[in-house]
């Protein structure tokens, strides 16, 4: 043998230490994506395990009485929020069921890993901005701002505040400091209309989520802007279409408009020039919600947008349960949950309402079938 | 055996008046799968008024049976309740028609249910006082802190008073500002406490509606003042009092729940079986069709069920019903529901096949095979004499115990002693007794190979008995597609790896000088061929194809290497439990022999926690090499289970009024 | 460098990264099975079983470290290639290759507690998964028993006993 020892020693030695920081390198790798979301990942599957079936819906449609469907519900995750109210109402069972959702995000920040449980923080925020909306329009329009509001986000104090104020100015008091107050100050001086005013909160929201998205890095950044593009293009398409249904012009829906959903400029300028519903429709229908459209089309036409909301909210959750399944341990899980638990705390506020307005049990199932 | 139970078609039409009764004893027997009846002249059934009472009853009443089992005294826990369950009693009912069954539970619920739902209303109603008077006494220690009487901080006439805590950096600013917008008039005191201003303020009735948007500005979390009179710290005496009191009543109210468990809740649990069987029925009965006067129905049983069945439902139907039977045809093939057929020993078995699938009608099924090569290589994974011994041993109180169950449990301790055995067997032929223990005791022990230092030669035989467990799965497979006419698919898919199997194997021998290499060549080649003819069906693909699928197959057999990895593993752990064990069994302490006392901790801890380590990694690859390479090479498991219409019946029995 | 570094290194980098790569597969699906069982009891046994599978890997590291010393003589006797011949280096670094392959190998433990860990998940949902959840996890094993029968073949043809 011609080689030295000293060679193959070398050799050997760098082919051991190149072998060795790979695969260092890619366990590390492997573990810091995965291990943070072991946890939160099987807990959730636990709790997905406890969501109602179909079967549990018509059990509670059963119930005849708003003290009957506390009872059924007692047995289930929704016990410790029902137990103490007294004297059941709708009303108190919304409150209830809300603190549940509320009590649902805070433990989703809590398990999740810090490097995306920031999501999670801003999406209670999102309730946030449905709620000012709601109340100021509310006030606004001279109604009791209390029957609109959600007690769920993270200043639900100012919100309740809000809707036992007086005047248009206390609000604003209440809101200085708050990264709403400038575009509520233009409320005030008119600068803008009542439905700019809600655009505005969202764009500001979403600008919000969309930067938290872009700091992301990976598997992370890729789910949640996808799942931010979903909401944003629901919301604009909402929102275009409800315009085309009034006949409004082009200029004035343009503002309406919040950035940074997967619809390109084309399209949604395309949308907002075209004459009338049917010809946004067909225009629609060459992206990828056109099965959603074909969905709701006829309720459409005849100027119905709650089917085009609810196939929406169906294609958006879909969409995120096939990311649960392409990405397992990660952040889709609890988005994927939360969407669930939302929708099912939606069916259940429903049915409370539905039982109180004494409607028969069929009715009920067959309301709740089809309207959620 | 290799063969599931034949099935035959069964329709029956009667009298709409039978319906009920016919159906209830369907539901005992429990041999008939009923499927849908397709409606075209006729209407789909739909329950009645009594179906949907027991439907509601059932929901009703389990949720009373959840409430008092929870207050109902345990039989029986720990280990023996898990090794020997004690046999429920099942308390017969006479069973007549669901109305009257109905009719009974109700009058039965009309006596127990206010009683039950008053004491949980109770128990409701002190927990949440409990709660509520708890978190009064946390207010007042946290407003222990002001000094001030209580009474002082509740509104009054013409001053509203708020109380609440503010974050520290926000407390001067948000003070300022009420000030500037109440003009001064405001009174306040305040306290700090952990990074946080305890406030109480007060300002005019009048002013109040000015001072609410600041107060919300500024994230002011209010409190709700407790009722009462006094310093904070005189009510919280008050309060404890208050508290145990309560907590004395709960115990009383536990206590009175305790009694009813005692007297309502078996009754209540059968009355709930009963109701929930009745809400199968009429689950079931959308499968029906009906006439204003008649009722049809159909279904699968197996052959040897049904001149009982027919016999039955005359019986029950006065003879006044039309019954047709067919054997089952060609194009049911995807419908026929499967039950498989196995002698006893096999039997347990079932449970392992069921689990990936069961086959099709027309398919074998593998269970008999399965029973020898899964408790074999269970065996022959786990290697040891005394393993194999704690194991049947357990398994074998289990079988016992769980006799009159046969619940999961019972079936899985049956594969587990036949499991059991197979690992003594080869425990006796390692000459593994915990191990090397008897060898380093001084004992010798006879035995055929060494573990450890034959490992090659383990090597050797767990290849071998991949590739002829490999060429049995091939074999069933050519069988059953042959027998079904799918010979083209027979030839290629399958008879071509056995020739490459046969040919490897007769190589093998030639090496050895028993036979010839040439037609060893030869018998590889045909099966080469033909497994590249199959692979060329996939087009351009499949040069690709047939190197992957090659190696996928080398693969799946050198996949066998588990059964030598693993017994290496079980005997290379009890080593090191023994080596262990034997370095600290001469230790003393002056005359004490503690590494006596110390090694037979360690001896008995450590071969337990190795048996159930093993037996875990044995279990799981067991199932493995029979899911994924032997299953691969013929089984679909694509076919329907037979779920027969049958009754849960855990507390009570049925008894037939005809 | 002499053959009983060779050796040793071959032994404890079979029994130390096949040990460590478990540690981290066990802990993965460990902390699947606290978040399974804080929601529901019951999910207990599924999720105990499922989050032992990562822990044969260090077996094999182990019976791996054992097979080097006893062919290498240091259990049972004395160290046999004390002197740097050339053949005992050969013999040293032949061990050194088995020990780093079942430590290599056995890193797929981490792979196989992660997929453990999205089935404990999946069988919380739905327990009927339980069994498919055992048989995906066992894939990842395979590599470490291929590891593992190369190594023995390393050492029982490259030094034997």
């Amino acid at each position: 043998m011609g080689v030295e020892v000293g060679t193959i020693t070398a050799i050997l030695d760098t082919t051991l230490a190149i072998v060795f920081t790979w695969v260092g390198y890619k366990t590390a790798d492997i573990l810091w994506k995965y291990t943070p979301y072991s946890y939160p990942n099987a807990r959730i599957k636990a709790m997905e395990a406890r969501l109602f079936s179909d079967q549990k819906f018509s059990e509670l449609a059963e119930s005849k009485t708003l003290n009957n469907f506390v009872m059924n519900l007692e047995d289930t995750d929704y016990k410790p929020y029902l137990s103490n109210i007294e004297g059941y109402s709708a009303e108190k069972i919304d409150r209830a069921l809300d603190n549940a959702l509320a009590d649902m995000y805070t433990l989703m920040i809590k398990i999740l890993p810090k490097r995306s449980n920031g999501f999670f923080k801003l999406l209670l925020q999102e309730w946030d901005v449905r709620n000012l909306a709601a109340a100021v329009k509310a006030k606004i329009m001279g109604d009791v701002a209390r029957d609109y509001i959600v007690e769920l986000g993270t200043m639900v104090d100012k919100i309740k505040a809000i809707a036992e104020t007086k005047t248009l100015e206390e609000i604003l008091v209440i809101l200085e400091g708050t990264e709403y107050e400038d575009v509520y100050q233009k409320l005030l001086l008119n600068e803008i209309n009542l439905e700019e005013f809600e655009t505005e909160l969202y764009r500001i929201h979403y600008k919000k989520l969309m930067s938290y998205a872009q700091s992301r890095k990976g598997e992370e950044k890729k789910i949640i802007e996808e799942f931010l593009k979903l909401k944003i293009d629901k919301i604009n398409v909402m929102t275009i279409l409800r315009a085309k249904l009034h006949r409004m012009s082009a200029e004035k829906i343009r503002p309406m408009i919040i950035e940074g959903g997967s619809l390109n400029q084309r399209i949604i300028d395309t949308l907002l020039n075209v004459e009338d519903l049917s010809m946004a429709l067909a225009e629609l229908d060459s992206t990828r919600y056109s099965q959603v459209l074909r969905e709701s089309r006829e309720a459409l036409e005849s100027g119905d947008l709650s089917a085009l909301d609810k196939s929406f909210e169906k294609f958006i959750q879909e969409k995120i349960g096939e990311m649960t399944r392409f990405y397992p341990l990660s952040v889709a899980v609890p988005i994927n949950y939360i969407l669930l638990k939302e929708h099912e705390v939606k069916k259940l506020k429903a049915i409370a309402k539905l039982i109180e307005d004494k409607i028969k049990p069929e009715s009920i199932k067959a309301l709740i079938g089809e309207a959620l | 055996m290799f063969k599931p139970h034949e099935m035959v078609k069964l329709e029956v039409i009667s009298l709409n008046r039978y319906k009920d009764k016919l159906l209830t004893y369907l539901h005992e027997e429990g041999v008939v799968e009923i499927r849908e009846v397709s409606v075209e002249i006729a209407q789909k059934d739909t329950p009645n008024e009594f179906y949907r009472k027991a439907t509601s009853h059932s929901i009703g009443l389990s949720r009373l049976v959840d409430f008092l089992g929870a207050f109902k005294e345990e039989a029986k826990g720990g280990i023996k309740g898990f090794l020997f369950p004690e046999p429920v009693p099942k308390k017969p009912y006479r069973y007549r028609s669901i109305e009257s069954l109905v009719k009974e539970v109700e009058a039965f619920l009309e006596e127990a249910e206010p009683e039950i739902k008053e004491v949980e209303q109770k128990l409701n109603s002190t927990s949440t006082e409990i709660e509520r008077i708890k978190t009064n006494i946390n207010v007042l220690e946290l407003l222990s802190v002001l000094e001030l009487d209580v009474s002082y901080m509740k509104s009054t006439k013409f001053l509203e008073i708020v109380a609440g805590t503010v974050d520290k950096d926000k407390f001067t600013p948000m003070i300022d500002e009420l000030k500037e917008t109440l003009k001064g008039r405001i009174a306040y005191v305040s306290k700090e406490i952990r990074g946080a201003y305890l406030v109480v303020i007060a300002v005019l009735k009048t002013d109040y509606d000015k001072a609410n948007p600041v107060l919300a500005k500024y994230s002011f979390g209010r409190i709700e003042i407790p009722e009462g009179k006094g310093t904070p710290g005189e009510l919280i005496k008050e309060y404890e009092v208050m508290l145990a009191e309560r907590e004395k009543k709960l115990d009383e109210i536990k206590e009175e729940a305790k009694k009813l468990a005692e007297k309502y809740h078996d009754t209540l649990s059968f009355y709930q079986e009963l109701m929930e069987n009745e809400r199968e029925k009429a689950n079931m009965l959308g499968n029906l069709a009906r006439t204003n006067m008649t009722f049809a129905l159909s279904g699968w049983t197996p052959k040897e069920d049904v001149e009982k069945v027919v016999e039955g439902v005359k019986r029950i139907t006065e003879g006044k019903v039309y019954i047709n039977i067919k054997g089952a045809e060609d194009d049911d093939l995807e419908d026929i529901p499967i039950k498989l057929k196995n002698p006893g020993w096999a039997k347990p078995f079932e449970m392992i096949t069921e689990m990936f699938g069961v086959p099709k009608y027309n398919e074998i099924d593998p269970t008999p095979i399965l029973a020898f090569t899964y408790s074999f290589f269970f065996g022959f994974m786990l290697t040891d004499f005394m393993y194999g011994l704690i194991i049947g041993v357990v398994a074998a109180m289990l079988v016992k115990g769980h006799k009159h169950l046969k619940d999961g449990t019972y079936i899985f301790s049956k594969i587990l002693l036949w499991s059991s055995f197979f690992t003594m067997l080869m425990g006796v032929v390692f000459g593994s007794y915990f191990g090397d223990a008897l060898q380093r005791m001084g004992i010798k022990v006879p035995y055929a190979i060494d573990a450890m230092r034959g490992a090659l030669t383990v090597l050797i035989i767990a290849l071998i008995i991949g590739i002829i467990h490999l060429f049995i799965g091939y074999t069933i497979g050519f069988i059953v597609k042959w027998r079904n006419g799918e010979k083209k698919a027979a030839l290629t898919e399958q008879l071509s790896w056995m020739l490459i199997i046969i040919g490897i194997g007769m190589f093998a021998l030639s090496l050895k000088g028993i036979t010839l290499a040439t037609p060893a060549k030869a018998i590889f080649g045909i099966g080469f061929v033909l497994f590249v003819i199959s692979e060329l069906s996939n087009g351009g693909l499949a040069a690709l194809l047939i190197i992957s699928d090659f190696f996928g197959f080398i693969g799946n057999w050198l996949s066998y290497a588990r059964l030598m990895a693993l017994a290496l593993a079980t005997s290379g752990i009890a080593l090191v439990i023994n080596i262990l064990v034997s370095m600290i069994w001469g230790i003393k302490i002056g005359p004490i022999p503690i590494g006596i006392a110390v090694g037979l901790i360690l001896f008995i801890g450590g071969q337990l926690f190795s048996t159930a380590i093993n037996a875990l990694g044995a279990f799981v690859h067991a199932l493995r090499l029979h899911y994924v390479e032997f299953f691969g090479t013929f089984y679909s498991g694509e076919g329907k289970k037979f779920e027969p219409f049958k009754s849960k019946r855990n507390v009570s029995k049925l008894e037939m009024e005809i | 460098m002499d053959p009983i570094v060779y050796v040793s290194l071959g032994a404890a980098l079979a029994a130390g990264i096949a040990g460590a790569a478990s540690s981290f597969g066990v802990g993965v699906a460990g902390a699947a099975a606290a978040g399974a069982v804080a929601e529901d009891e019951k999910n207990f046994r599924n999720a105990l079983i499922l989050e032992g599978l990562p822990m044969t890997q260090s077996i094999y590291g182990l019976i791996t470290l054992f097979l080097i010393l006893l062919v290498s003589g240091i259990l049972g006797g004395g160290f046999k290639f004390a002197e740097a011949t050339q053949e005992n280096i050969i013999k040293g670094a032949i061990l050194l290759g088995a020990g780093l392959t079942v430590g290599l190998t056995g890193l797929s433990a981490i792979p196989q507690g992660i997929i453990s860990s999205a089935g404990i998940g999946a069988v919380s949902k739905n327990p009927k998964t339980f069994t498919q959840g055992i048989i995906f996890a066992a894939m990842a094993e395979t590599m470490a028993i291929f590891g593992l029968v190369g190594a023995l073949i390393m050492i029982v043809t490259g030094v034997g006993f």
